[in-house]
Order: C-alpha cells, then structure tokens, then sequence
C-alpha cells in the first residue's frame, strides 16, 4: 500500500517537473541549467544553434577527455619530493668497529692446526721448483681426511682440449684423481666456452695413480699451464663434482681455506668463539666522545661472523641515542684501536686493518656491504654527513615501513634490530640453505632448530652451497621478496688519511698505551697495530629528501573543477542537475512504456473483439450509462485505459509550472 | 499527427522566448543585454544595481576582477615550465658500471729507451747543472762529456731558463749565455708573481717560429714542475711520432697488469677486459666494457660480490721524470662513457687492498624548453671526436682539439684525431707547442667559446665511490700471499714479487639502491587548462563559453552594430542628397528611426525577433490567450491508474 502511494507521489512530483517528453525536459534543462554552453543552444538562431550545439557537444567530450587524464594522473600516485640541507642537531650514528680478523691465530691454532699443516704443505708441492724433490722431512702425517673432504687440485692445462686433472697429494686414499678422457674433453669443452666452473661426471676409478706430482714452476714454459681449483662433490666419493676453476692460486687457496675453516669453527660454540676473538678492553684502547671520556665498557658487544667480536658504539638498544650537536672533530667520536696484526690467521684474511661502519641505531651492522677499512699506522679521520631519504609507502613506492609485510622471515629479529634489506636477502638466503642443504650456512643467523653445515654432519654442504651462491634464480627470487625500507637513512663519508703516530710522537704513545692495556712499562704495541679513529659530523649534517604526494584528492578535486569551469563554467550542482534530468526522462520511459503496454493490451482485448471499436459516441454514452459499464467484463479495462474526456485544448504545461500553489500541494495532500 | 507536438513546441518557444539578444539594435542595449543574459558575475549587477555609486562599484569590482584574472592566468602561463623533481628508490639488479683500470705510468720504462733515452739523457744533464744532482744508480748510462758534444736538440727547440725577473734576462741554463726576454711572460704556477728571490724563478721559453720576435715565458716556481712541464711537452712531440700499435706494444699487456681477477664470486681473467689505449695513461683495462654485447650486473651487494682485482704495478719499469706517484688509476663509469681517466680518474695505492664501495644515482633532467641541456649532443655544433655517448668532457675536448687543428694545423696527443688531422710533432709544425700554450691559455680564459657552446647532457649515471685503504697484505700473511702470486704470475716472471708491486683493489656495490632523480614537468596543459579555469571560475565564475560570449558580443556584434549605423548613415546621407535635388527637407522622423523602428534592422534569419519587435510584450506577461485550465489540481484529485492515459495523450495525438 505504501509503495503504490509512493509511487503515485513520485508520479506527481515528475508531472510537475520539466515535462512529459523528452524534448520538453530537453529544453527545459537547456533553458535552466547552469553550464553555459546549452543555454545559447536553445537561446539563439538556427545557424548558431547549430554552431553551439557543436560547440557545446566539443566543450563536453573535451572536459571528459580531460577528466580521464587528470584521473589517470591522480591514480598514477605521482610524488614530488623536496630537499633539506643545513645543520641540526641529530643522533649520533651507531658506529661499529671490528678487526678485519675474526679470530686470535694464538686462541684458534688449536683448531686450525691441521688446516694449516695442509695447506703449507699443499703449496710446498705446488710451487715446488722440481719435482721428486719432495720434502719428506713431514714429522707428522697430513690429516688426509680432512683435505679429501674439499680438495684443492691441479689442473694441467698443458694440452688446451684435454686438460689433465691432477690432485696434489696423490695417495692410495685418494680417489677419483685419475679422469677418463671422455670427461676431461667435456670439462675441457666447458673451459674453453668461458664458464667458470666446470661440472664433470667422472667415473671414478679407484687406483693408484702413477704420474709423478705436479711440476709447474718450470721456468721456461711461457704460458701459465697449472690452474688450482677446488674439487666439490655432493656427497663424498660420489660423481656428482664440480671443479671451481681459479685464474688465481691466491684465490683459490683463500677460498679453500675459508670453506675449511668454516666447517671446523661451526662446530664451535658460541660463548667459545667469542672467548676467541678479541676483546674489548684489548682491542678499543682509547675513546672520547666530545669532550666526554669513554671506555670499552660503552659499547655494546655482538658476534659477527664475518669479523668476530664487533664492538658498538652508541646503538641506542639499553640507553637513548647521544645526540651531537656541533660540527667538527674536536665534537666527534675519537678512537684508538689495537688490531694487534701479528695474531692474524694467515690464510683467512689477507688484509690488515679494522673494519668499521656507520649506522642506525638498533640496526644490524652488515660490514660486507657498508663498512670501510681503517688502515693501521695511520688516523682516519671520517666526516659524516647523514642522507636521510622518506618516502612515501604503499600506493606511492613499493617499500616496506617495518618489513612486517615481506614473506621472508627475518632471522636477524633475534638481534633485536630493525628490518633492512640485507637482513632480509641474507636470511632469504640461509632459509633457501637450510631448504635445500638442511643445513644453515656459518655466516648467517640461524633458524630454530637448524645446525650450521660442517664437514663430517653435511659431507655435501660446500658443494650445495657452493651452486647455490652462484644461483642466478635463487638470487632473483630473494631480490624480489625483498622490499627497501621507506626510510633510508645513509651516512655519506669523507674519509682522509694521515700517519699516526708521527715519528717524534710514537714512543711515549705506544709507552703509554701498552702500559695503560697491560700494566707493564713494556711496549706491547706497534705501528702494524695501532688505528686512531676520527668519526665526526660535518658542517652540513644532513640532507633529506622527503616525498609528498603530488597528487592529493584536493588537487584532483579542484583540477577536475578548474576543467570543467573552464570549458563549460559548470560544477558539480550541475552534475546533479543532469542527473535529474536523467531520472526524469528515464520516468518518461517508464511512462511511456506503460503507456505502450496498456495500449497494446487494449489492441488485443479490441481484437477479441470482432465488433469494431466502440465510437466516441458509444464512450460517451458508456460514460453517461451507468448501466451500459456492466455489458460485458471484457470491457472494464478498456474503460479504464480511456482517455478523460479533454475537448479542451493542451494545457500550456509551462505556465503550469509557474504556478507556486502546486509545489507544495501534493506533499500536503498526503499528509 | 505524431510530429505535430515537436513543432508546436518550437514554435511557441519561438514565440514566448524573448528575443533581445545580440541583434539588439544599438550599443547600449546590446551591452545591457549581454549583461543580464552572460552567465559571468558581475556585469549583470552593474546593470541591475540602482544608484550611481553602487553601480560605479561594480564595474570597479568587475574590472578588477578582469585585471586579476588576466594577471594570475600570465602568471601560471610564465610559471608553465617549470619542473618539478622525484626521487624514486628501486631495489634490483644492477648493471655493473665498467671499470677501467691503468697504470700510472704509461709506458714500460725499459721498452722506450729506444725513443727517449736522448731525452733522458738531456734532461738527467739538466739537473746536474742547475742543480748538482748525479744520479749515481742510473740505469741510462751518460757521461759529462757528452753533454757539450751532442747537439742538444731538445734545448734548442725549448731551451730552459732561469729568470730575473726585474732586470727582464734570463740565463740559458745549457748554454749558459744571457739573453733578453722579449714578449710575454706567463707564469704557471700562480699568477701573482714571486718577486722576492728571482733566481729562484725556472722556465722556458716558447717562440713563434715564424715570427721569432714574439715569445712567451712560462716561468715555474719549482724546477719540479718545470722539468716536469718540460719534460712532458718533449715527451708528448716523441710520443705523437709513434704509431698506435707500437704504442700499444710498448705499455703493458693485460697479462702484465691483472694478477688476479674475481668478480660475483667467480674467478675471471683477462678475458673480461677490454684493452684501450689511452694516449696519456698507455695501455688501460676496462672490465665489463659490454663490448661483447653482454653488460655484467650484480644481483647481491657486497664486497664479496664485486670486482676484486690483484694489479702488478712494476715500479722498477716506472719512468722517473714523466710520473712521479706510484699506483693505479681506475675511473668507474658506464659502458658508453669515454673514462677520462686523467680528469676524474681515483688513485690506488700500492701494497694495501682499495676497497671501494658503490651508491648508483641515475639523474635526468628535462630539456628544452626546461633546461638548457642536451639528449645526445647532436643539437650541439662540435663534433664528437670520441666513439662514445656525449658528455659535456667529450665536448670540451673536441672543442679544444677543433680550434687547434683550425689555429695550429695539427692535433694535441691527448685528444683524438679529427678527421684528416695529424698529431703535432716538431719535425711538421715546430710551431706547434707556442701555438698550443697560448691556445690553452685562451679555452682555460674562456676566450675559446667552448665552454659557452657546450652543454650539460641531460641524463647522466653517477657512481658515487666510497674508498677506503686497509694493509695489504698482512704482515702475516704476506708470506705465502707473495709465493702464491709470484706462482701465478708465471714462469716469466723470475724474481719473487714484492708487496709494493702490488695493488689490491675491490669494486663493489655497497647496496642496490638505484636512486633515479628525475625531472618531471610540473604542469601540463591538462593542470594549466585547469588552473585557467580555475581562475576564472573562482573571479568572475567565467567559462569558454564566456570568452566566446564576449568575442562575440564585444567584436562580431559591436562592430556589425557599427557597420549598421554608418550604413545607415551612408544611406541617409545619400537620400539626403538625392533629396536635396528636389528640395525636400529630411524628414526629423528618419533620425530617429532606430533599433526597433528600423526596418533595416529586421533579420531575415530571425523572424522570432521581428515577431518579438512586432509583439512588444512585457517579458513574463503570458501569452494573450485563454489562460489553461489548471491541470495539475485535477490530476491530484483523480486516481493513479485515471491519471495515466492522460499524460500519454500527447504521444497518441
């Protein structure tokens, strides 16, 4: 009931409106609407109708088209950015000082005895002059065991398609030395096409090998022929190997080494190995912040595997962030450093000096990618200047404001520090290690319940780790889990270098220092271990580069405004205005429609019929006779589709318009 | 019957709409009636408001409204190229720059006796005699007796001097004689002369050949720079006399340079280098040239994943006069960049690893109308002498090297040659060094025009280096480091290596952030549009429509209006005329007819004005006719389903 009396007040309401056809609406909104265009259509003459009829249609697609593009740029998520430079006051960053070396040679010997025992003597035979000249002055045996698990081998290279695969200790152990021609025609082949590693399946035949030991140092032969590579077999003894051919016997024995060394120290513990790194009140002699003194016992100590026992300074993880107010060095961080060289592993790191990086504060130092070198003997003096990047995240850049949305799991959370991109690409690599290798690497943190890969638990872990570093997919899928941090914060540096201590100055310095570590009037230090460490702000501390949104809903709002007052001078009432007249002329249809059925209906109720239709005559009288409606049941609905009786002309609808009394009326009428 | 409404419609809108419009027939009723019809604000108060101040007002606040629209849309039009910039942060793979790499010294110091032990020799003389030093372990053997006997080409060409200053002589140190300093005196080191002690001051003298009265002076403070300076510009006449292969021949090979090579975690080896001879540096190596097509790029950051070199620097083979700094040079730069190894070139220390950590930056700018900077310099009237992508370098130097083959004849070594040029040697042009010092001096004036025809390129890659110097090898591990080198090096190489011939270097990305500033346009036509309308709407709530309005009403109709009036005129003046024959007064009632009385007036185009000229009705009186039946009251009162065949009755009809 209520719909019907709904739908009859909708009805009155449009009767009121512009008009009962669409042409009528038409010029009713022309003549009334408020964009500017319409109005001269109807207002004008025939030939300028015309003219702005076109006109008008010309200035409606161009707001449209114009529209799309101001709505395609908004969606774009555009950003301008804007750049401040000067000086204030601001947190001094975490700086992170380690010794290139990870480990005391005198505290780790024990460990790496037999390495070390292997390797001089694998290089005594390699750079051996002459062969059969052999030292067999040896004492004790090599521990072949450990070498046959990753062992360095010769590659003759004498004969460029069929190189000759030598081991360097050929004993009655060693197996898969002697290689059958067809494999080597196919390494050889690899070489050639410049591959780096060569994959060999090599049937490998048990026996005693009788070529006599390498001879390369001869020193008559111009070309290099010996390669050193290092042999990796998936399990041991098996034919899944892979040589890793080095241009270089440096690098290669480094590489060896390090892959040993690693199996040996992972089985290490924890606590253990930090007792064999440096210490530091042995490592951090002197510090100074400002003018306030400091000592070892301010800085924070964490384990990191690349570099031992690293010592930090100011990472705000217990105690807030110092802040440093004035430029210059004399306001900065002063350090004196004992990376005492004469205790370095020999064959692990090859270069002397202290690392050290500058950092946020609560985030993981990565020294590998970020951290530079001190040289000792020398002052580094390092300016700081801290380039501060913030963007704007998600539509705008596709970077990640705490990592809580990337789908790798950080395993350096257990560090306590923030999310960066290369904790994430290195723990997206430890996950793809202990996946595939069911061991983690020695390097990276460790997930739950997963051990670090060693020699005798993994047999195979060097050789899976090893393909799966040189992985180009492996690699490609980390890089695009991985997200950047929105807020990037660098810190740009200005390094010099002078010689510290001066000649005149060195003997009280080293006196004093020696005596101020070990409480002896002897000179326990030296110009090969000693780093003095300037870390200070710049003049102009900082840059940053923050990003805005240069399209906000306001500026799409007022460009789509300034569009359409521009060409047409309309606004969004007018919008509402055609959409009225839309609902409008979509009532005529409706009307219309009805209108059209009811008729069609009465067709076919008259062609039931197969009198012919009732004339005038006859409906008048239906009117007039009562008794004439009740003839047949047929007719009631003709009776109702006819017409009111008009005779009167059409009532000028526009003057109807005008009339105030009917507004109000109908409203009232129901109420 | 159907069409009968749509034309019924049209023609009583063609009678009820009043017609005033721009066929009005006088000025003033046209401007009143563009006022009251135009949708703009404020010329329709002028005309409505009453009293005079009030209306002074608004055509004051209208005008005003006209002037600040004008001037802010000349504002935003001025303000219309102007760039606005982004800095975008992609993390990815990045393409690994190439890095080239030379020794500091250019050639092999054994292998060129040959060209300048005669040179060497003089030079050697030099010092002994200005300044008594012997060289007592001199691998060059000389004797002092030799000194008066051989005939010295290279002091006569360019004899050294030593100047005084004041008295405006100076002493060829070779011969000994004084001789009168005619010309200009220039001085290298500074240009505020020290006139304290005058005999301190050592130079030489460069003369026109042809013209031997013009001569000009450089004057060094230190006999290091001026031996050296002399020393060089010798160096460089021998050097441009020697073909480019032997050239090549006498600087180091790869294989002499590269001890070891590492890169991404795999071992590379002279293969990955590209050779390029550098006419200053010798034999230089860029890694990663991409000249094979393939561009290396770096997928982890890292030191472990960059570029990690072993460089032999030999420094017995070093020549003792042309460098005096023992290392490396390596400039990093992209694949079609020219390295300009002596401008932007970073030294590498010897006995000690070179770590240098990468940050890549991508810049581009927005060229013309923008900035004043160029894509690919082909817009740029220099020729581009070198084989790579243009760079405001490259342009300076062909620009340089273009105006001394124009003043000179022949071409400076250290630029390459134009098409059709030669290197400058004594033997062909013995002008040539005069010619050149007095050139150089005019580009680094400016005089030249390069640096005004040069232009910045618009987009440039930046790899901005962190270095930073750690011992190398360590004392502990130098042993075997050295023994393994040494075994790497070859069987050629018979002495066992010494750590100051060596130079480690690691070139790496410290993260792959590649940081794109990028100028974009801060408006478009589409923002400008807009802003425009912006403006008007926001003054005088104006539209095109407006303006076309306004063109229409204030040039097409006023001047057709004016054109009516003096057609009138014409006509009257002639009728006048014509009249004036018989003698008949003008009539005072044709002055008058105007506008509506005017039959001229009337447009055959427009018969609805004439029938509103005709019908003068008051605007909202209605139409003189029996006035409707008040429909809608009837339809409140009938039914819904009653209602309906009527408001369909006008489609049946």
């Amino acid at each position: 009931m209520n719909l019907k009396k709904y739908l009859v007040r909708a009805l009155h309401r449009l009767q009121k409106g512009p008009g009962y056809t669409y042409k009528e609406l038409l010029v009713w909104y022309c003549d009334n609407t408020n964009t500017h265009g319409p109005k001269r259509i109807i207002k004008e003459g025939p030939k300028k109708k015309l003219i702005w009829f076109f006109l008008t249609l010309l200035f409606a697609s161009l707001v449209f088209w114009q529209w799309g593009i101001l709505i395609n740029t908004y969606l774009s998520y555009n950003v301008t950015s804007s750049l401040s430079i000067g000086f204030k006051t601001m947190k001094f960053p975490a700086v992170t000082v380690c010794n290139a070396n990870p480990f005391k040679y005198s505290e780790v010997k024990h460990l790496l005895k037999e390495l070390d025992r292997l390797i001089e003597a694998a290089l005594e035979r390699i750079l051996q002059p002459t062969p059969g000249n052999v030292s067999d002055s040896v004492s004790p045996p090599l521990d072949l065991q450990l070498w046959n698990q990753i062992p360095l081998v010769l590659i003759d290279e004498h004969n460029k398609d069929n190189p000759v695969i030598l081991d360097i200790f050929e004993t009655n152990q060693t197996a898969g030395a002697n290689e059958t021609a067809a494999s080597n025609e196919t390494a050889g082949d690899n070489q050639n096409s410049g591959g780096n590693e060569t994959t060999m399946h090599s049937e490998t035949t048990a026996g005693n090998q009788t070529t006599a030991p390498p001879a390369p140092a001869n020193t008559t032969t111009e070309e290099k022929k010996y390669k050193l590579a290092v042999k990796l077999c998936s399990h041991q003894g098996s034919n899944n190997c892979t040589y890793r051919n080095f241009t270089s016997a440096a690098q290669a024995v480094t590489e060896w080494y390090i892959l040993q060394s690693t199996s040996i120290l992972s089985k290490v513990p924890l606590h253990e190995r930090i007792r064999m790194g440096y210490q530091a009140e042995d490592m951090i002699l002197a510090c100074l912040y400002g003018a306030e003194p400091c000592n070892y016992k301010n800085f924070t100590q964490i384990y990191h595997p690349d570099h031992g026992n690293c010592y930090i300074f100011n990472w705000g993880m217990d105690e807030e962030a110092l802040n440093s107010s004035n430029p210059g060095a004399e306001f900065g961080l002063k350090l004196i450093l004992d990376i005492s060289q004469q205790d370095y592993i020999p064959y692990l790191s090859s270069a002397a000096g202290a690392r050290l990086m500058l950092h946020q504060q609560k985030s993981f130092p990565f020294l590998k990618d970020q951290g530079i070198y001190a040289m000792a003997g020398t002052e580094t003096s390092i300016g700081v200047l801290v380039d501060e990047l913030e963007r704007m995240g998600y539509p705008y850049s596709d970077c990640t404001m705490n990592g809580s949305d990337v789908p790798v799991k950080n395993l350096y959370s257990q560090y306590n520090t923030s999310y960066s991109i290369q904790a994430c690409l290195r723990s997206c690599f430890q996950n793809h290690m202990v996946e595939i290798c069911g061991c983690g690497h020695y390097m990276f943190p460790l997930p739950k319940g997963v051990n670090y890969c060693n020699n005798e638990d993994n047999p195979g872990w060097a050789y899976c780790y090893s393909s799966l570093r040189s992985s180009i997919k492996q690699r490609q899928i980390c890089i695009d889990s991985c997200k950047e941090t929105c807020n990037d914060t660098q810190y740009k540096m200005t390094i010099s270098m002078a010689d510290w201590p001066s000649e005149a100055s060195e003997d009280w310095i080293f006196h004093i220092l020696s005596y101020e570590r070990d409480m002896s009037t002897n000179v326990t230090l030296d110009r090969n271990g000693i780093i003095k460490l300037n870390i200070y702000f710049q003049e102009y501390n900082y840059r940053t580069i923050s990003e805005s949104a240069a399209t906000t809903i306001v500026w799409l709002l007022s460009s789509l405004g300034g569009q359409f007052g521009f060409w047409m001078g309309g606004s969004v009432l007018c919008l509402i205005e055609f959409g009225e007249i839309i609902i409008d002329s979509l009532w005529i249809t409706v009307i219309n429609v009805i209108g059209w059925c009811k008729g069609l209906r009465q067709k076919r109720v008259r062609d039931q019929y197969p009198d012919a239709p009732p004339t005038v005559s006859e409906l008048v009288e239906a009117h007039t006779n009562l008794g004439f409606q009740h003839e047949a049941v047929g007719a009631l609905p003709r009776d109702e589709a006819l017409p009111p009786e008009p005779g009167t002309p059409p009532p000028n609808y526009d003057s109807l318009r005008v009339q105030p009394l009917d507004v109000l009326s109908p409203d009232s009428d129901v109420e | 019957a159907a069409t009968a409404p749509g034309k019924k419609i049209t023609a009583r809108l063609k009678r009820t709409l009043p017609v005033r419009g721009p066929q009005a027939p006088t000025l003033s009723e046209l401007m009143r009636w563009y006022c009251l019809n135009t949708n703009t604000h404020g010329c329709r108060r002028i005309v409505v408001s009453r009293g005079r101040l009030r209306r002074l007002l608004w055509i004051l606040l209208t005008l005003s409204a006209v002037g600040l629209i004008l001037w802010q849309c000349a504002e935003l039009l001025m303000n219309y190229y102007s760039a606005s910039v982004s800095v975008t942060v992609q993390f990815q793979k990045l393409p690994f720059p190439a890095v080239t790499i030379c020794n500091i010294n250019p050639y092999k110091y054994s292998a060129m006796t040959e060209y300048l032990s005669e040179l060497d020799k003089e030079t050697k003389k030099a010092l002994e005699t200005f300044y008594g030093f012997s060289e007592g372990k001199s691998k060059v053997r000389r004797s002092v007796d030799e000194w008066n006997s051989t005939g010295s080409d290279f002091f006569q060409q360019i004899p050294l001097l030593k100047v005084e200053d004041f008295s405006r002589t100076a002493t060829d140190l070779h011969s000994g004689q004084k001789r009168k300093i005619e010309g200009s005196v220039f001085h290298k080191d500074s240009s505020i002369v020290n006139s304290g002690d005058s005999n301190d001051i050592i130079g030489f003298q460069l003369c026109d050949a042809n013209n031997s009265s013009e001569c000009a002076l450089y004057t060094f403070s230190s006999g290091v720079n001026a031996i050296q300076e002399w020393y060089k510009l010798h160096y460089m006449n021998i050097m441009a006399q020697i073909p480019l292969e032997t050239k090549e021949k006498l600087s180091y090979s790869a294989d002499d340079l590269l001890l070891t090579c590492f890169f991404d975690g795999l071992s590379c080896d002279k293969r990955h280098f590209t050779r390029f001879h550098h006419p200053l540096h010798g034999n230089c190596y860029t890694f990663n040239s991409g000249e094979n097509g393939t561009i290396l790029s770096t997928s982890t950051g890292g030191s472990e994943y960059g570029l990690q070199v072993v460089l032999y620097i030999d420094e017995a083979d070093y020549n003792p006069f042309l460098v005096t700094s023992t290392g490396a040079k390596i400039i990093v730069h992209d694949q079609n960049e020219y390295p300009f190894i002596e401008d932007i070139g970073t030294e590498i220390e010897t006995a000690a690893a070179t770590s240098i950590g990468m940050h890549f930056t991508r810049s581009r700018k927005l060229s013309k109308p923008y900035s004043d900077c160029t894509e690919t310099g082909a817009d740029i009237p220099v020729e581009n002498l070198y084989n790579k992508s243009y760079s405001l370098q490259i342009c300076l130097h062909s620009c340089f090297q273009k105006a001394m083959v124009d003043s000179c004849g022949c071409a400076q070594y250290a630029q390459p040659l134009p098409a059709g040029a030669e290197y400058c040697n004594y033997k062909k042009n013995p002008n040539w060094m005069y010619c050149y010092y007095r050139l150089h001096e005019k580009f680094v004036k400016e005089q030249l025009g390069c640096q005004q025809i040069c232009k910045d390129a618009c987009s440039f890659k930046e790899w901005a280096l962190t270095t930073s110097i750690a011992q190398w090898p360590s004392t502990v591990s130098e042993d075997w480091m050295l023994r393994v080198l040494s075994w790497d090096k070859g069987q050629k190489l018979n002495k066992k290596l010494n750590k100051t011939d060596l130079a480690n270097l690691m070139v790496f990305y410290k993260d792959l952030n590649e940081r794109f500033i990028s100028e974009n346009p801060a408006n478009t036509l589409v923002i400008l549009l807009s802003n425009f309308g912006g403006q008007l709407g926001l003054w005088m709530s104006c539209s095109v429509v407006c303006v076309i309005e306004i063109v229409e009403v204030f040039f097409i109709d006023s001047l057709s209006i004016v054109m009516r009036r003096q057609w009138q005129k014409a006509k009257k003046w002639w009728n006048d005329r014509k009249r004036a024959g018989p003698g008949k007064p003008p009539q005072a009632g044709d002055v008058e007819r105007q506008g509506h009385d005017n039959p001229v007036c009337i447009d055959e185009d427009l018969p609805t004005f004439n029938t509103a000229l005709r019908l003068p009705l008051p605007q909202d009186s209605p139409l003189p006719r029996t006035p409707p039946p008040n429909y809608s009251t009837l339809r409140l009162e009938t039914a819904f389903t009653e209602q309906l065949p009527d408001t369909l009755e006008l489609g049946r009809h």
